[in-house]
């Protein structure tokens, strides 16, 4: 299970690796709250339902949820219990209030992937910084 | 291929999909840069868009992006050629505005710091306890559709003085999701983070005296520079159209290289709706730009005097991330700009009556603590790329080599060892942003000088900066 920053010019990439399709939205959640920083306040829980076109373009739509809290509730992403199924995700996000640090603009479309090979679940997005 | 001095062109047999070559403003040494990484690619995959016409081009301080490559512009053919938003990109008309204050470094003398730091407190990063104006219902629609005209006490002169008077026609609000408005309400006057900032400079070099004196700019002069966008709401807004477009593609039969590129006919009912939704967003950069000029000049009032205060005149303000449609050629083309800037000559009846004898005012931003530039806009950015010219230095290295190589702290030292006040809430931050991250302004702008797009007008050096 890890996430790592890789080199891109202008914006950020992450890779993501996990025995899980579950775990790959936890690893990505972990590497935004990296970027929004630490926050001290009140912990709240979410619940979250998404639905996507494709498995990658879930990853992308999971991105954009916690950017969404960051952005329109000041929410820092701490963790996740949720379930995957094709290109849907449900459950619920636990985070706390604080002040993000509104780096991350977005979560492009651009070498997205998300899914598994060789028994191992990857991920790749590019965020706009 | 190598058209002349700095223009560079891939023709367009060198893929089976590309549509038109790719044109490429560069001296040697820019495009020894520009191939380290995938900014070419990303541009012949420009040249795949339907409708796409002239050429891609690339403008000297392109950089890899995600889709278009920051510093590629592209006209597509009106009706049916294709919008795409990610050739706006996320932060739709982030751009830059110049205010002229009255009066000069030697004047501001030791009140520069206190300057700098009412600035910080005046213009806060995000929406946060002290964040920006609150808007809701009606007061954020009127922002959409109208922009910053309908801001409480705003000047007519900053109106004036702002590209298309701060207002895109065909702004539809409703075309404005939820979500968008959500994100954004908070943060009307508020700068962001990563490369935007506020910045207090000294007007170094006058490179065409004539022309400065039209934009009231003297040596010596302090200005401040305003680098911000639509925040939220505009990445909202790119992020479910990006998404819209994507799901339609088979639908139009349209096959790209880059999931990024989605798009649609601009006349289709998806390309209506983003238009309407992205000159929304413009409209609300524009407003958001005003606001934070707005702070600023509360800052100028607090501690050199309201009389310094109502002096500060706005240069001018321009879009550096839109789609317009213009006509070029004789033909209606919807001209996509991703980091790069209007500049049309003079003449032109699109910019304010008091410049149209000397060509669009253009801002490039050099790196913090290097030197930044006023340009005007050339009759060759009209033949050569669709009214274009560059947006900045243009970066050279990621974030994370920036930081390996410069600690926050140190250069926040050596800036203020040259007399630079910081203000900066991450240091982490202002390493990405040091200045051997960009490449060098000076030779970004000869090169568009020397292409004919704008000529070089003043150069200003940095006094003080404020980062998100």
């Amino acid at each position: 299970m890890a996430y790592r920053f890789v080199e891109h010019t202008a914006e950020l990439e992450v890779e993501l690796e996990s025995d899980s399709a579950e775990g790959i939205l936890e690893e990505a959640l972990r590497a935004f709250a990296e970027l929004a920083g630490p926050a001290a306040g009140e912990l709240v829980e979410r619940p979250v339902d998404l639905a996507a076109s494709d498995p990658p373009a879930l990853l992308a739509a999971w991105l954009d949820e916690l950017l969404f809290l960051a952005d329109a509730e000041r929410l820092v992403p701490e963790s996740a219990e949720v379930s995957v199924s094709g290109s849907r995700v449900t459950g619920v996000i636990r985070a706390r209030r604080g002040d993000p640090r509104p780096l991350v603009k977005a979560v492009t479309f651009h070498r997205l992937r998300f899914g598994p090979r060789d028994g191992v679940w990857r991920g790749r997005v590019v965020l706009d910084v | 291929m190598r058209i002349d001095e700095t223009t560079w062109e891939i023709p367009a047999s060198a893929r089976q999909d590309m549509r038109v070559p790719a044109r490429i403003f560069a001296d040697s040494e820019i495009l020894d840069e520009i191939v380290g990484d995938l900014s070419l690619e990303q541009l012949q995959n420009v040249a795949t868009l339907p409708g796409v016409v002239g050429a891609a081009i690339a403008m000297p301080d392109i950089h890899q992006g995600y889709g278009f490559p920051v510093g590629g512009v592209a006209a597509t053919a009106l009706p049916d050629g294709v919008i795409s938003p990610g050739g706006v990109g996320y932060d739709i008309n982030c751009g830059v505005r110049l205010l002229a204050l009255p009066l000069t470094e030697p004047e501001l003398g030791d009140r520069r710091e206190a300057l700098v730091h009412e600035i910080s407190r005046s213009v806060p990063a995000g929406a946060g306890k002290s964040g920006g104006l609150r808007l809701r219902g009606k007061s954020l629609d009127d922002v959409l559709r109208d922009g910053p005209r309908t801001l409480d006490g705003v000047r007519a002169d900053d109106i004036e003085y702002t590209e298309s008077e701060g207002r895109l026609e065909g702004a539809d609000p409703k075309a404005v999701s939820e979500r968008a408005r959500l994100r954004g309400q908070d943060q009307l006057g508020t700068m962001g983070s990563g490369n935007h900032f506020v910045e207090v400079q000294a007007v170094e070099e006058l490179l065409d005296p004539e022309t400065a004196g039209v934009f009231g700019l003297a040596k010596g002069q302090v200005a401040v520079l305003i680098h911000s966008g639509s925040r939220g709401l505009g990445h909202q807004v790119c992020t479910d159209f990006v998404r819209l477009m994507d799901s339609r593609l088979t639908g139009y039969r349209i096959h790209l290289p880059d999931r990024q590129l989605a798009c649609a006919p601009a006349s289709s009912p998806e390309g209506r709706q983003y238009l309407g939704a992205m000159a929304a967003a413009a409209n609300f950069a524009w407003a958001n730009r005003q606001a934070i000029g707005d702070g600023v000049r509360r800052a100028i009032a607090s501690v050199l005097g309201k009389d310094a205060a109502v002096g500060t005149r706005q240069v001018y303000d321009v879009a550096h991330n839109v789609a317009k449609v213009e006509v070029h050629g004789g033909s209606r083309v919807c001209v996509h700009r991703k980091g790069a800037t209007r500049a049309f000559p003079a003449g032109s009846e699109e910019i304010p009556a008091a410049y149209r004898g000397v060509g669009q005012p253009v801002f490039i931003p050099g790196s913090m603590g290097t030197a930044s530039f006023v340009l005007a806009g050339e009759p060759g950015a009209m033949e050569r790329a669709f009214g274009t010219t560059c947006h900045g230095a243009g970066r050279r290295l990621s974030r994370t080599a920036a930081r390996k190589r410069v600690q926050g702290s140190e250069l926040r030292r050596e800036l203020e060892a040259k007399g630079i006040v910081v203000r900066c809430l991450s240091p982490k931050g202002l390493a990405e942003e040091a200045p051997l991250a960009y490449k060098d302004v000076d030779r970004v702008v000869r090169v568009v000088e020397q292409a004919g797009l704008a000529r070089r007008v003043v150069r200003l050096v940095p006094i003080g900066v404020v980062k998100g």
